[in-house]
């Protein structure tokens, strides 16, 4: 059974979706995603603060990404990344074959058109983790199927 | 080397800092996008409403409590097992004004405000006023209507943080689903 | 205990100093400033001679004795410096205790910095913090 406080983050980031898209109104769709963006910036680089801080220094890039795939994703979305890939050249692939915000969607919907708002406050708490990290990054995400989700790391070196 | 070793590994406390970190980024980014404070303290109070109104279900599912003989055993069931099992903490049941109808919950170590330090210009700001509209619409959907208000703020150096629920009506019929 | 602590953002400015005294301040200043290059040789990857780098800890030690002081250095995960300062008169502080110092100074300033109304980065004005440290600075009896 899952932990009471997982029940209500998944609440809470399904209203905060909804407020956000009502607040900046429908067509503004480049607005809402920032600004869950954002909000997932800021709560990533607090659960990194947190949670490195009994750990041993980080040797490079690949013990970092490692880690976020690992056990921050463990820690934030309840399972290991299925699958890591990089280019070694500072581009990490990042399949989630059931990416914990988007289970609660039904896969009638027009999930292609909704899905971007449901993965930018995550997209934000990857970049946020990594940015504390020091490794300044863009996210991005694609849904091809529901729940799976595709993430795209790329580190500006 | 394993970096197990010096990780928490309890997930209650891990799950219960990223829904506090969520909460207090919302907060903050509505701060930033509002006009006033109650402005804020309203959404959060329409965001916790909505929230409540669809946790009862989880909440009856998970428990098995049936129906409430009255609003004394009400209360103690919001603390002992709805506080507990979503928020793991347990408020106390105080205050109990003369007619029996009004009541508060004393919270002594909320997990939303942990980290929280009230900016000065922000002194109305009800920070944790989402716990209102989460308990005003998780019991309308068990047919009781109630307001409820927080009264006392640790965050503004009271010694405890009080919500206060006032019974207002039985619901007779259902009430449909949204605020809007 | 200390006599001046000091927290350097990942770009190297302060965001927190305080020292036991007002007229040593600027002196302070100098010294952990100073001690921000000694940081860098410690941490950076070509270090591998270093016994500290071989283990990955967090705390770094000593990082340079002066006539009156010792200065002690410590870095997080997220690049985030503090500094310790203790005069070097003061010979009951063992290794240990200065390690528990800044675990302690560890502990609030991640407190610190989940404050959602705290943008990261910027100068630090909690006063819950500042309590901590504070009660870091008090002086033996």
């Amino acid at each position: 059974m899952s932990i009471g406080e997982d029940i209500i983050f998944e609440y809470l980031h399904m209203e905060i979706v909804n407020v956000v898209a009502g607040r900046e109104g429908i067509h503004n769709k480049d607005l809402i995603v920032s600004k869950l963006e954002k909000m997932g910036h800021r709560v990533g680089q607090g659960m990194i603060d947190r949670f490195t801080k009994d750990s041993p220094r980080f040797k490079d890039e690949l013990d970092i990404m490692k880690f976020i795939c690992k056990d921050f994703w463990t820690a934030v979305f309840k399972k290991q990344v299925d699958n890591l890939r990089t280019n070694h050249q500072g581009v990490y692939v990042l399949l989630d074959k059931k990416f914990r915000l988007l289970t609660h969607l039904s896969s009638e919907k027009e999930y292609v058109e909704i899905a971007p708002k449901f993965i930018a406050f995550s997209c934000g708490l990857i970049r946020g983790a990594l940015s504390n990290f020091g490794l300044i990054s863009i996210v991005t995400a694609d849904v091809n199927s529901l729940p799976e989700c595709r993430f795209q790391v790329q580190i500006h070196r | 080397m394993s970096r197990q070793s010096g990780r928490s590994n309890d997930p209650r406390k891990v799950s219960g800092e990223l829904l506090t970190l969520t909460y207090g980024a919302l907060v903050a980014q509505l701060v930033k996008d509002s006009e006033s404070d109650d402005e804020v303290n309203k959404q959060l109070d329409k965001m916790g409403y909505n929230i409540g109104i669809r946790l009862i279900e989880d909440f009856l599912a998970r428990s098995s409590i049936g129906k409430c003989k009255d609003l004394r055993e009400t209360a103690e069931i919001i603390s002992k097992n709805g506080f507990k099992m979503f928020l793991n903490i347990t408020p106390i049941v105080a205050n109990w004004n003369q007619s029996g109808d009004e009541f508060s919950l004393i919270i002594d170590n909320n997990p939303l405000t942990e980290f929280a330090e009230l900016p000065d210009e922000h002194k109305s700001l009800s920070y944790c006023n989402i716990l209102c509209g989460v308990v005003r619409g998780a019991l309308e959907m068990v047919q009781l209507e109630v307001e409820t208000k927080i009264v006392q703020d640790q965050l503004k150096g009271d010694n405890v943080t009080e919500l206060k629920v006032k019974y207002i009506r039985k619901i007779e019929e259902a009430a449909p689903a949204g605020d809007d | 205990m200390a006599v001046c602590v000091a927290v350097i953002s990942k770009e190297n400015s302060p965001l927190f100093i305080k020292t036991n005294s007002n007229e040593n301040e600027l002196n302070f200043h100098f010294t952990v400033h100073t001690s921000l290059d000694v940081v860098e040789e410690k941490i950076s990857p070509g270090a591998g001679a270093n016994k500290n780098n071989d283990t990955r800890e967090l705390y770094l030690g000593l990082l340079y004795p002066t006539e009156d002081y010792r200065v002690y250095g410590y870095v997080t995960n997220t690049k985030i410096k503090f500094v310790i300062v203790v005069e070097s008169s003061n010979t009951t502080l063992r290794d240990n205790e200065i390690r528990s110092m800044f675990r302690k100074l560890h502990s609030a300033y991640v407190d610190m910095v989940c404050n959602p109304f705290y943008e990261p980065g910027q100068t630090i004005n909690s006063k819950s913090f500042d309590t901590i440290v504070k009660s870091m600075m008090i002086q033996e009896m």
